[in-house]
């Protein structure tokens, strides 16, 4: 038996630490641990309710707005302040247009590098890369010397030694299996994404100001002022200059992101039959289309276990509950329990090796995630629950795109539940969104047509008018999936704050029942041709696009560490 | 030296992390005590990966500040210029697996690579969950500031200095309401 340990797989050292059992070719027992601990929720304590989304956005360094409508909606529900439609429908623009960049992000300057070998597009015929892109969409660039300058390109940066991005993979590994055209084509996507993301994420500027990080949310609405005629608040310019990047997402989306996907997916049908996980699927549901607690979702909420997709439960967060059995925490009740997140615990109690170590102690305690359960089961979260879901709850636009990809790729439905599902129901939301947007944005450019420029609802700014005590949750489908805040405010300060993160639902460990996590189970079963350079195991793992919070790191003149792969 | 265009100062780090965000403290100081002048532009990048990308778009100058792991002291200054720049940022990565260092390649990948690039920092003592500096990086926060001023000075940026009777500002966004929660 080889024991691979893939360490860190974000490269970021203390966070993300892959365990798995190879035998006969293939990962028999699999364990994944966070080695860094996060104590959001002692930072919280004592603070202003209402600053705490300043805090929360700074967990995760990629999803900044995610964490921050989050907490929001978490104090508001508190509270009880109700945003107007106007900030409804900024907040779905924000997250919607988060959602589509990260993915895109993702799929080519995260995952791509799994299944596209880079050296192996530096031999490709420009002609053959042409003949091929022109066969799979009438995006523009795809003329031969459009593709021969991006070759010339690449070349350059490789002899100059700068490989950057392209530094870090296993290239020529036997499990490649893209023609050398195919893989030209989606180096030269990589760097169109590169920067089409630069050009599309300054819907956000507009949205939220010139940092980095978005400075407009408000418990209760949104601090970003609509008004048709003035320089300094949303007008109709910046409607005009919102529609316009919406526009092109959209065709880069369908003429690109899509196309692509397809075509490497053609290449990889094997991997419908690996990583399918839990088979159990949790989303909260997300972009609401009308006002108050109960509207109507434009992504809808749901449960569906083992996989079946004609029987979407209605969710009910009371199910939900974390367990530390594995886990660096005690609990006050005994580690056997799983308790509630509006009642969660945060004791930590690390009994891990000292580092450097090769091995977690998998038989006790071995990550700083916890194990959430839904109604005692592993859930997995993210685009492919979402679109399951979706799917299964009858949604036209999913039911019409999941069905044009698997007709694409000639596979039926049970492909969805795998690798490969996970990354095309990515790109499919994508679409579905990237199609969404203008919806919202002409919605708000009508009420501002109208005067109706109310962006807050102020009534409960004041915690003079809040009840002594209160507690609240906020959900809310970030790109990784679901995600939940539970807050609980006593006499205007934060008691009590837990978050259940996507990641941690994903990459949790295993339960007081020996039940593995979503990530755990879908590693298991894969191919491992070469447990020197487990790429196989990478892409189960990265096709959940995984997330370890707070990119601690400091620099080191010395030089990168590149992903630890040690062969015991 | 001839005033150039436009300069990028951005502090990296997280703020939740200790030390881990002296880049972000010392950006914040900027703002608090100095005026900019127009081409000048001085963001908190935090942990953020590609998303900083349309943040260089025509920067021609760059200042990067960070929590520097080097062979000295904690709080100690150090300054790296030009190609030293990329491989000391190798380990600042997002969970995108997109760190400063990928950033950097992203920028000549699209030939917007800055002219001149300086990455200054502190040797950072402790990086636990904390919103707190160490002392001794805390203590030579302002020290930092005052090397991030003068760099920019060299470069031919002129930051004024705000009088301590005057406006001190926490934010510059051009966004009023809800802006600017302070994270100390």
């Amino acid at each position: 038996m080889t024991h691979v340990v893939v360490d860190p797989v974000t490269r970021i050292e203390g966070h993300l630490r892959i365990e798995a059992e190879v035998d006969g070719g293939a990962v028999q027992d699999a364990w994944s641990s966070s080695t860094m601990f996060r104590g959001i929720e002692a930072i919280l304590k004592g603070r202003d309710p209402r600053d705490a989304w300043a805090f929360t956005q700074r967990i995760c360094g990629v999803c900044t707005t995610v964490h921050a409508i989050t907490s929001i909606r978490a104090v508001e529900n508190a509270i009880g302040a109700e945003p107007p439609p106007n900030a409804r429908l900024l907040r779905n623009l924000i997250m919607a247009s988060q959602m589509v960049q990260d993915h895109v992000v993702h799929f080519y300057h995260l995952h791509a590098l799994d299944w596209v070998d880079i050296v192996s597009a530096l031999s490709a015929d420009p002609a053959a890369t042409a003949g091929l892109a022109q066969s799979i969409s009438d995006w523009p660039l795809s003329s031969v010397s459009y593709f021969t300058g991006v070759r010339n390109r690449v070349q350059q940066f490789v002899e100059r030694g700068q490989l950057g991005p392209f530094g870090n993979a296993y290239w020529g590994h036997s499990a490649y299996r893209l023609p050398p055209e195919a893989n030209l084509m989606a180096v030269a996507h990589y760097l169109e994404a590169l920067d089409w993301q630069r050009d599309f994420i300054r819907i956000h500027a507009v949205l939220g100001g010139k940092n980095p990080h978005l400075q407009s949310f408000l418990v209760g609405g949104m601090a970003t002022p609509l008004d048709p005629d003035k320089q300094a608040s949303i007008n109709m310019t910046s409607i005009a200059f919102m529609q316009g990047l919406i526009r092109k997402a959209k065709t880069f989306v369908e003429k690109v992101y899509i196309p692509d996907l397809l075509a490497v997916a053609s290449f990889y049908k094997d991997w419908a039959g690996y990583g399918k996980g839990v088979g159990n699927y949790l989303v909260y549901g997300e972009y609401p289309e009308a006002d108050g607690a109960n509207a109507p979702l434009f992504l809808p909420s749901g449960v569906i276990r083992n996989g079946d997709l004609s029987t979407v439960e209605p969710l009910d967060p009371a199910k939900i509950t974390e367990y530390v059995t594995h886990s660096w925490y005690d609990y006050e009740a005994g580690d056997g329990e799983g308790i509630h997140p509006s009642l969660g615990e945060t004791s930590p109690n690390y009994t891990g090796p000292q580092p450097p170590y090769d091995r977690l102690d998998i038989e006790g305690k071995y990550s700083w995630l916890k194990a959430p359960r839904y109604d005692g089961l592993p859930m997995e979260v993210g685009p492919l629950s979402r679109m399951l879901v979706a799917y299964g709850s009858g949604h036209p636009r999913v039911q019409e795109l999941v069905g044009y990809a698997l007709g694409q790729l000639g596979v039926g439905a049970e492909a969805l539940f795998s690798t490969l599902g996970r990354v095309a129901a990515r790109g499919l939301e994508t679409l579905v969104l990237a199609e969404k947007l203008e919806d919202w944005l002409m919605e708000l450019a009508d009420n501002m047509g109208r005067g109706e420029l109310e962006i807050a609802d102020n009534s409960k700014w004041d915690p003079s008018n809040w009840p002594e005590e209160c507690t609240g949750a906020g959900f809310h489908e970030a790109p990784r999936g679901a995600l939940g805040h539970w807050v609980h405010i006593k006499k205007g300060e934060i008691a009590r704050y837990q978050c259940v993160v996507p990641s941690t639902w994903n990459a949790g460990p295993r339960d007081a029942m020996g039940q593995a996590g979503p990530y755990e189970a879908a590693i298991i079963g894969n191919p491992v041709a070469d447990p020197e350079q487990p790429l196989e195991i990478l892409r189960t793992v990265h096709s959940f696009d995984p997330c370890m919070a707070c990119g601690v790191h400091v620099l080191d003149p010395k030089g990168r560490e590149l992903v630890k792969v040690r062969v015991q | 030296m001839v005033r150039s265009e436009n300069l990028l100062i951005l502090g990296l780090g997280n703020l939740l992390c200790g030390d881990d965000g002296l880049g972000v403290a010392a950006v914040e100081e900027i703002h608090r005590r100095y005026r900019l002048p127009d081409g000048v532009r001085v963001l908190d990048g935090g942990t953020l990966g590609l998303t900083l990308l349309a943040h260089f778009e025509d920067a021609e100058d760059v200042i990067l500040v960070d929590a520097i792991q080097a062979d000295a002291p904690a709080g100690s200054l150090v300054r790296l210029e030009g190609d030293e720049v990329a491989p000391a940022v190798r380990n600042r990565l997002s969970v995108h697996q997109i760190g400063v260092a990928d950033l950097l390649d992203g920028l000549r990948l699209l030939d917007a690579f800055p002219q001149r690039l300086i990455l200054l920092g502190l040797v950072p003592e402790k990086m636990e969950l904390e919103i707190a500096l160490s002392d001794p990086v805390g203590s030579n926060l302002q020290l930092l500031v005052a090397e991030i001023v003068k760099e920019a000075a060299r470069m031919g940026y002129d930051l004024h200095s705000r009088d301590t009777h005057e406006e001190a500002v926490s934010d510059t966004s051009d966004i009023a309401a809800g802006a600017g929660v302070g994270l100390r």
